[in-house]
C-alpha cells in the first residue's frame, strides 16, 4: 500500500471515528467577535502569524511517518496531523491522482521547497515559517520569512494579473471583518532550461506531493477571531487536476514574542551547492 | 520629441531644486495613522555619478542650464548602449523609467568633493587580500557561489546601502502604524523597517533597520549586516568592499514634493573608511506595479556558466569571444557582429 492510499484510508477511518471532528476544528472563536480597526476603520490583521499544525507534512489526515533520509533518523520524520482539508479527500481527477503518487514518491527532487523557490499561495501561509501582515489603506502586505517571499494584495484591487507570478496576483476586499482574497496568475511549473537540471515541474501544496498547475485560482477568507488568532480559509481551484473547489481552513496563531521580527532565511544559501552542484568545480 | 521632454523634465525639475536643500512650502500628505505617506513605487535611477569627477572638486552644483544640458547628454550616451541587449528597446534606460535631472555634479555630498574618503590602511590591506583571493580561482567560475560570471540570488546588494544601478531600480513602499516596508524590485529584496522595536542581535543582509521620525523626516538607523555580503561594486561605484560588523548606516528620507522622496543616507565603518561619509539619491515617483523578480527560480545563467566552465576546463568548448564588450557603447549589437 503507497503513502497516498494509506492517507486516504487514514482520512476516511479519521472521519468516520470524529463525526464532528471537521465542525469542531473550524472555528477558534466566536464568529461575531469584532476585531479592533487600523486608523482607516478596517479590521486590523497586523502582525506576525504562524501555523501551528501538520499542512505543510501533508494537507490531508495523516499518521507519522520515517523522514525522507534514513541518517536524519527521528529529527525529521514526518508529525502526524488530522489534515486540513474541510472538504477531502482532495477531488483530484484520477490521473491527476496517479501523478500526484508519482510526485509524492519523487519529492525531494520535486518540492520546490527543497529548492528555495516561491511556495506560492496558499503554501506560504502554512509553512513552519512566520508569515508577517503589515496593512495598509489600499495595499497589504503579507511577508514570510521562507525564501523572503512576498505577496502583495491590492484591497478593492480589481485589475487582472499583468503577468504570471509564483506568488500569483491577488485582489482583495473587505466582506465585514473578514479579508477576502482572489488570487490567480500562477506560474505552473518551470521553464527552459532549468527543466533539463531536473528542477520542479508542478509546485506542490505539500511535502506530501499535494500539488497545483497554472490553473490555480485560490479566494482566502481570513479573519480575526481574537486578539492572538485567525482563521485562515482557502479555497482552491484548478480545473486541470480536480473535478471542483476544495477548501482548507486552520487557525494561524499571533507570534506573541514582544521583538518578533522576520529574520533572513534566505535558502538559496543553503541549496546553491544542490541545485548546480554537478557542475560545480569539485 | 525631444523638445517634449525636455518640457516635461523641466517640470519635473522644479520639484527637484526644492528638495535640495531649499525651504519648501510643501505640505507632506499623511497616512491615516497621521505620519508622512511615503507609500507607493518610487526608482533612484540617475545619471548623475555616484562619486564627483575630480575636475568638478569645487563645483557641487551645475547650473539649472548645465544641469540640463548634462542630463540630454547623458540621456542620448544611455539610448543605444549595449550590456546584454540594447536597454532602449525595453524601455529600461533611466530616463524612460523615471530618472530625473539633478543639480548636484555627484551622489556623494560629503566630504564636500564628493569623493569617498581613503580607505584605512588596514582596510587597503584586507581588501587587496580578498581580491587577490578571488583572481588565484583563475578566470572560470568554480561554484555557484562566485562573481566569475554566475548570479548570486541570495541577496541584491544595491537594495541596502542603496547605490546606483543602470537600471531597474525601484521601490514599492507601504506603511502601517509601526513598520515602514520598502521592498526593491532586484530580487524583491525587502527591508522592513521597525519603528517601535529595539535593533536585535542575529545579522541581516539589509542589516537590522529601527526608524524615528523627526518631524515629517523618517530617521533609519541600521546595524548588524551581515558580513558575508558586500557593498558597491555596481556600475558608475568604487570596487565592492566587506560590510564589517561596526558598518552603520543612518539615513534620512523626507518627501518634498508630490514625486520626490530625498533620501541621504552616511556610511560611517572606521573598520573601512578613515571618516563617515554622506550620499544624496533622491528618489522620483513612478508607476506601478511591481512584479516578483524570481532570481532563483530563474537563474538559467548559474547552470550555463557553471556548466560552460567545466566544459572549457576539458577543452571541449573554446573561450567566449569578448571583442563585444561595452567598448563601443555607441554600436549594436549588429553592428558589432559585422565587426568581427
Amino acid at each position: 500500500m503507497t503513502r497516498a492510499t494509506l492517507a486516504l484510508v487514514f482520512a476516511t477511518a479519521f472521519a468516520a471515528a470524529f463525526p464532528h471532528a471537521q465542525a469542531g476544528r473550524t472555528l477558534s472563536g466566536p464568529p461575531t467577535y469584532r476585531a479592533p480597526r487600523t486608523a482607516s476603520g478596517q479590521p486590523d490583521l497586523n502582525g506576525f502569524w504562524q501555523a501551528l499544525n501538520t499542512a505543510n507534512w501533508d494537507l490531508e489526515a495523516h499518521e507519522a511517518a520515517a523522514g525522507p533520509l534514513l541518517q536524519l533518523g527521528a529529527a525529521y520524520a514526518v508529525p502526524p496531523g488530522a489534515g486540513v482539508v474541510v472538504d477531502g479527500p482532495i477531488p483530484y481527477t484520477p490521473d491527476a491522482l496517479a501523478m500526484k503518487r508519482k510526485y509524492a514518491a519523487n519529492a525531494l527532487r520535486e518540492d520546490a521547497e527543497v529548492k528555495c523557490y516561491l511556495p506560492g499561495v496558499p503554501r506560504v501561509m502554512y509553512m513552519p515559517y512566520p508569515v508577517q501582515i503589515v496593512q495598509s489603506t489600499d495595499t497589504i502586505l503579507m511577508m514570510s520569512e521562507f525564501a523572503s517571499a512576498v505577496r502583495t494584495i491590492y484591497v478593492n484591487g480589481t485589475a487582472r494579473p499583468p503577468a504570471d507570478t509564483w506568488m500569483g496576483w491577488s485582489n482583495g476586499k473587505w466582506d465585514g471583518e473578514t479579508l477576502v482574497i482572489d488570487s490567480r496568475g500562477f506560474m505552473g511549473g518551470t521553464v527552459g532550461a532549468l527543466d533539463e537540471e531536473g528542477a520542479v515541474h508542478v509546485r506542490f501544496l505539500d511535502r506530501a506531493g499535494n500539488y497545483h498547475t497554472d490553473g490555480l485560482h485560490v479566494v482566502e477568507r481570513i479573519r480575526r477571531t481574537d486578539a492572538d488568532h485567525l482563521e485562515y480559509e482557502a479555497t482552491i481551484e484548478d480545473p486541470n487536476v480536480y473535478t471542483r473547489p476544495w477548501t482548507i481552513r486552520m487557525p494561524l496563531y499571533r507570534r506573541v514574542e514582544p521583538n518578533m521580527r522576520l529574520g533572513d532565511f534566505k535558502c538559496e544559501e543553503f541549496v546553491g551547492d544542490l541545485v548546480y552542484g554537478k557542475y560545480q568545480k569539485k | 520629441m525631444r523638445n517634449l521632454l525636455v518640457a516635461a523634465l523641466l517640470a519635473a525639475f522644479a520639484a527637484s531644486v526644492g528638495a535640495q536643500g531649499q525651504k519648501s512650502t510643501y505640505k507632506v500628505p499623511r497616512t491615516p495613522d497621521g505620519q508622512p505617506d511615503f507609500q507607493g513605487y518610487w526608482t533612484n535611477l540617475t545619471y548623475t555619478p555616484y562619486e564627483r569627477p575630480k575636475e568638478l572638486a569645487n563645483k557641487p552644483f551645475y547650473t539649472e542650464k548645465e544641469a540640463i544640458e548634462v542630463f540630454n547628454k547623458a540621456v542620448d550616451g544611455s539610448e543605444n548602449q549595449v550590456v546584454h541587449y540594447v536597454n532602449t528597446d525595453f524601455g529600461a534606460t533611466p530616463v524612460q523609467t523615471g530618472a530625473k535631472p539633478n543639480l548636484r555634479t555627484s551622489l556623494v555630498i560629503d566630504p564636500p568633493d564628493g569623493r569617498i574618503p581613503p580607505m584605512t590602511p588596514e582596510a587597503q590591506k584586507r581588501e587587496a587580500a580578498r581580491a587577490a583571493a578571488q583572481r588565484a580561482g583563475g578566470p572560470l567560475a568554480r561554484t555557484w557561489r562566485d562573481d566569475r560570471g554566475t548570479v548570486w540570488c541570495v541577496f541584491h546588494e544595491r537594495a541596502v546601502p542603496a547605490v546606483t544601478a543602470p537600471y531597474g531600480s525601484n521601490y514599492q513602499i507601504v506603511q502601517s502604524k509601526n513598520y515602514i516596508v520598502m521592498i526593491y524590485e532586484w530580487n524583491s529584496e525587502r527591508r522592513v523597517i521597525s519603528l517601535d522595536q529595539a535593533h536585535g542581535t542575529v545579522p541581516l543582509y539589509a542589516g537590522d533597520s529601527r526608524g524615528h521620525w523627526e518631524g515629517d523626516t523618517l530617521v533609519v538607523d541600521t546595524i548588524n549586516f551581515n558580513p558575508k555580503r558586500t557593498f558597491m561594486g555596481s556600475p558608475g561605484t568604487p570596487p565592492a568592499v566587506s560590510v564589517t560588523p561596526t558598518f552603520h548606516l543612518t539615513e534620512r528620507f523626507t518627501r518634498t514634493a508630490d514625486d520626490t522622496i530625498v533620501h541621504t543616507y552616511t556610511v560611517d565603518d572606521p573598520m573601512t573608511w578613515t571618516r563617515p561619509w554622506t550620499v544624496e539619491m533622491p528618489l522620483h515617483r513612478i508607476k506601478g506595479p511591481m512584479l516578483e523578480y524570481a532570481c532563483n527560480e530563474n537563474n538559467v545563467d548559474a547552470f550555463t556558466t557553471l556548466r560552460n566552465a567545466r566544459l572549457q576546463e576539458a577543452g571541449k568548448l573554446a573561450p567566449p569571444d569578448r571583442t563585444r564588450s561595452v567598448e563601443d557603447p555607441k554600436a549594436t549589437v549588429l553592428e558589432r557582429e559585422e565587426k568581427k
